[in-house]
């Protein structure tokens, strides 16, 4: 997600973006009304009314069953794992795409743009194609460590990282390059290490596009389903996430079930999204 | 001008949608004069994964043969996906005229959906194309020794075998499994002994290591190095040796005997018009000729002739057992695929365990 | 991405400085390596196995090429859609304020937690044989579920966010008041938008309609369920993979990916491009 000119959004004052406008207000945004009505409002009331068919209690039941509780919770902690590692070596891939020059960086920078361009089916398949247990690297792991990665919650945070590696790395890497320096080398002249200024100046500058960039990859990571049916193994109650748990109640025809999980997943991306958005907000009125 | 800009632009956006619907035939041709009359005639056969390669040598086969018999063109559309997801692609309105699945439970839908409105049943094979067994593959040479379904629950072994949930071929696993089991035919599980049975499929199920979407993306797996042994169709594992795969097969001694049924669908044949060709299409696949490609492509016939004619390749099992065994798909499935059910219960365990 | 910055202040060039660099660097390049670069790798290899004339010989298969025009179709009439009410509606959320706001903001992400099963699950509750919308379906003889209208609803779902995620901080940074001043001096909505506005966007724009077009492509759970991959009727290119996997055929699965790969990256590739060459 290339935000050109994030960096600026928490100068913007917020009165601005506030005064009427004199034309069509009602007519544009009727439009705008309709066309979310229609490809976003509907279908997700469409799942409420299916997964709430028994209720609030009904819900609860549905979703407090072993399998299906395991499954939301396997998939909630890998895909927080898979937030900290991408988050971390997201801004690490950024920093050094802007900061530093070594041969081929153009096509490398290119390079980070693919997971989007993958259909996440062949994604699974080549992991497994990699790294499943036949191969030498992931027998090895097996037998000298123990260490199960495909066919397992690791072959999960695996198949999410690489789906979601371009999120942190494109909403940091312009926020980045737009950065005053001036302040750094500021730092430096007094003395500070690289780590420092890392650590005291750049970093927070970079909070806006680095939580918006993990809270997509989160958000992505809930809802994925064909690279993780065939990299996870699928195991109930061991390596079965939401989503295929979903599939298998929409298969076997438990459409509350289906439903009630979905809501979940839905209420929890949602949740965190308003969440850091009033985070966000707040954070502007407090340089204000 | 700007307006015109976005008024050609809407009249584009709906071109475009016209376009695509009609690209794509949005509804088959409409029922009009009865077939015979009309010059060809469109058929879509809704099937599961496993007999692709053999439909895909019997469609052509028939349209050669009902072009020479009624000069009619046949153009045949064919959808493979997993049985259960077939069955209710057709209730949610994928209009195939025929559906041919893995089990008897996924055509009963679609009756009960009011699609199929004569007795599909009433056929000198009780409405199966074709059948199958489960049966173990093994990798060449069976290194780990392989040799019946009590070889599965040996500490180390690594299974695979598809998810009942969303697959066919995996119910009929677990219940060849537990039928052995319970029959007496597994090593210390004593005959009749639901208890030891279950314990003896708790198992084996923690030694599955993956649980594919469906029968074939299971073999596949298989394929590609994973797991030593897999619980799967005999036909899977023609099918794929004649394809040049490199694994052998172990017959346990008793297990079940997969029935692939086969029904025309009446309220789709009818509003298409296709009623005459699609009955044909089903006689055609009990005919002798289609029996005998069936056996070609691992599956076990059911026209008698045929079926002795091809014994050297489908060896009797010493114990067969049907869907019968447990009361059919209508009690089945339920008590052993319900949230509750035995198979449930089978997995909670072992993962309490664990 | 080129670092322009000049240093003001000659940085300290201690023997560490140089080797952080470099493990930082490589730390990166080893990661990608391992991530990304490696299972594009094994998929060129699969794909290039038998040469690139078998390549060649399977995706030109009429049903192989069907199948990616269907794909291009879908994408394209998504990529229109999103273009022009995406846009309307970034400008709906940035510039208006109406109660709800942020609420419908949160919104927004919502296609991407869902699991493109459940969208088809939806489609089909709404417009299947027994779904909500059934007997309105028949009255028009329209058919929506196992057809493409179908396969389009479940693609233009799943790729809603892109278009005004990238829209929306790109309006909020450029300021209205150049909005205003184009109104005082009488420009109408329609030119100030067109010459005012959008040059400026044009760019975010360009991204979220290439954004768009490549999640599109690479659509398979949710067009999975509501077209059923009826070969030569509602199979995409990814449900032709799917199938070629199943059918083992690898080269043309591989090779299929690889197309698609390739080609929304040469697109993303073009447009940096064509962006930089601006400036």
């Amino acid at each position: 997600m290339t935000t050109i000119l994030g960096s600026f959004s928490h100068k913007i004052d917020r009165r601005e973006n506030r005064q009427e406008l004199p034309w069509g207000r009602w007519g544009i945004r009727s439009i705008a009304l309709t066309y979310l009505s229609l490809m976003l409002i509907i279908p997700l009331l469409v799942i409420f009314k299916d997964g709430l068919q028994g209720g609030l209690a009904g819900l609860w039941r549905a979703i407090s069953l072993p399998v299906a509780w395991h499954a939301l919770v396997l998939t909630l902690w890998t895909a927080a794992v898979m937030v900290v590692v991408n988050t971390f070596m997201g801004v690490l891939t950024a920093y050094v795409l802007v900061r530093y020059e070594f041969p081929a960086k153009s096509l490398f920078n290119a390079i980070i743009d693919l997971p989007l361009a993958i259909p996440t089916l062949v994604t699974g398949v080549m992991l497994v194609v990699l790294y499943g247990p036949q191969q030498a690297l992931g027998a090895w792991l097996v037998r000298e460590w123990g260490l199960r990665i495909i066919f397992a919650p690791p072959g999960i945070i695996l198949a999410l990282l690489f789906i979601t590696f371009p999120f942190v790395v494109r909403t940091v890497q312009p926020v980045l390059l737009s950065l005053d320096r001036v302040q750094e080398d500021a730092a430096a002249t007094l003395g500070a290490g690289a780590w420092t200024i890392f650590r005291r100046i750049t970093l927070p500058a970079l909070i806006l596009p680095v939580t918006s960039g993990a809270l997509l990859s989160f958000a992505r990571a809930i809802g994925e389903f064909g690279s993780i049916i065939i990299v996870a193994g699928n195991i109930p109650l061991y390596s079965q996430t939401a989503a295929v748990y979903v599939f298998g109640e929409v298969e076997s025809e438990n459409r509350v079930g289906a439903s009630a999980m979905s809501i979940v997943m839905l209420a929890i991306a949602f949740v965190l999204i308003l969440s850091v958005d009033w985070l966000q907000r707040y954070r502007q009125k407090g340089r204000q | 001008m700007i307006k015109k800009f976005v008024v050609s632009l809407m009249v584009l956006i709906v071109l475009s949608v016209v376009a695509a619907c009609a690209q794509s035939g949005g509804n088959p041709g409409p029922a009009g004069d009865s077939g015979s009359a009309r010059s060809s005639v469109n058929l879509i056969l809704g099937a599961y994964t496993t007999p692709r390669e053999a439909y895909g040598q019997l469609i052509p086969l028939f349209e050669g043969q009902w072009k020479q018999k009624t000069g009619q063109d046949i153009s045949f559309e064919a959808s493979y996906l997993g049985s259960g997801a077939q069955s209710r692609a057709i209730v949610e309105g994928f209009e195939a005229d025929i559906a041919a699945l893995s089990l008897e439970a996924d055509i009963t839908r679609i009756e009960q959906a009011s699609l199929i409105t004569h007795d599909w049943k009433d056929t000198p094979t009780k409405g199966m194309v074709s059948t199958s067994i489960v049966v173990l593959g093994v990798r060449p040479g069976n290194p780990k020794e392989i040799r019946d379904w009590a070889d599965l629950a040996r500490p180390g072994i690594e299974i695979l075998t598809p998810n009942p949930r969303t697959s066919g071929g995996a119910m009929w696993n677990i219940l060849a499994l537990y039928g052995a089991a319970r029959r007496g035919y597994v090593e210390g599980v004593p005959a009749g002994d639901e208890a030891a049975a279950q314990a003896f499929l708790e198992a084996v199920l923690s030694n599955v290591t993956v649980m594919d979407k469906g029968a074939r993306e299971s073999i596949t797996n298989y394929e590609q190095g994973v797991g030593d042994v897999i619980i799967t169709y005999e036909n899977e594992i023609l099918v794929g040796q004649k394809g040049g795969q490199d694994y052998g097969y172990i017959i346990p001694r008793s297990t079940i005997l997969i029935e692939n049924p086969i029904a025309v669908i009446d309220s789709h044949v009818d509003k298409h018009g296709s009623r005459e060709a699609a009955e044909a299409f089903v006689d055609f696949l009990l005919s002798e000729e289609a029996q005998a490609i069936f056996a070609e492509f691992g599956l076990r016939s059911v026209d008698p002739e045929v079926a002795q004619a091809t014994a050297d390749r489908y060896p009797a099992v010493e114990d067969l057992f049907t869907i019968d065994e447990f009361g059919g798909w209508t009690e089945a499935t339920p008590k052993f695929f319900g949230d509750d059910g035995i198979f449930s219960q089978a997995i909670a365990n072992v993962q309490r365990g664990s | 991405m080129k670092n322009v910055a000049i240093p003001v202040v000659s940085r300290p060039a201690f023997q560490y400085d140089i080797w952080r660099r470099r493990l930082l660097i490589l730390i990166v390049v080893a990661y990608v390596g391992f991530l990304i670069i490696a299972p594009l790798a094994a998929l060129s290899a699969g794909a290039f196995r038998e040469g690139l004339g078998a390549m060649i010989a399977v995706l030109a298969q009429p049903d192989v090429l069907a199948s990616f025009w269907r794909t291009l179709l879908i994408s394209l009439i998504t990529v229109i859609v999103h273009g022009v009410f995406g846009t309307i509606t970034a400008w709906v959320l940035v510039r208006h304020h109406f109660p709800g706001r942020s609420f419908i903001n949160g919104l927004i992400d919502m296609p991407f937690a869902v699991s493109p099963v459940v969208v088809g699950y939806i489609l089909l509750l709404l417009f299947g044989r027994n779904g909500i919308l059934a007997p309105l379906l028949t009255f028009f003889d329209i058919k929506v579920a196992f057809a493409m209208p179908g396969m389009i609803l479940a693609t233009l779902f799943v790729t809603l966010p892109f278009m005004v995620r990238e829209l929306i901080p790109v309006l909020k940074a450029f300021g209205v008041r150049q909005e205003q001043a184009a109104a005082t001096m009488g420009a109408n909505g329609w030119q100030t938008f067109w010459l005012v506005t959008f040059p400026a966007l044009r760019w975010g724009f360009i991204y979220g309609l290439i954004l768009t077009f490549a999640r599109a492509l690479g659509e398979f759970g949710a067009v999975l369920v509501i077209g059923g991959g009826v070969q030569g009727r509602t199979e995409t290119a990814t449900l032709y993979i799917f199938r070629a996997l199943d059918e083992r055929q690898y080269i043309g699965a591989y090779s299929a990916a690889l197309v698609l790969g390739l080609f929304s990256l040469i697109l993303v590739i073009g447009t940096d491009l064509l962006r930089r060459k601006e400036k």
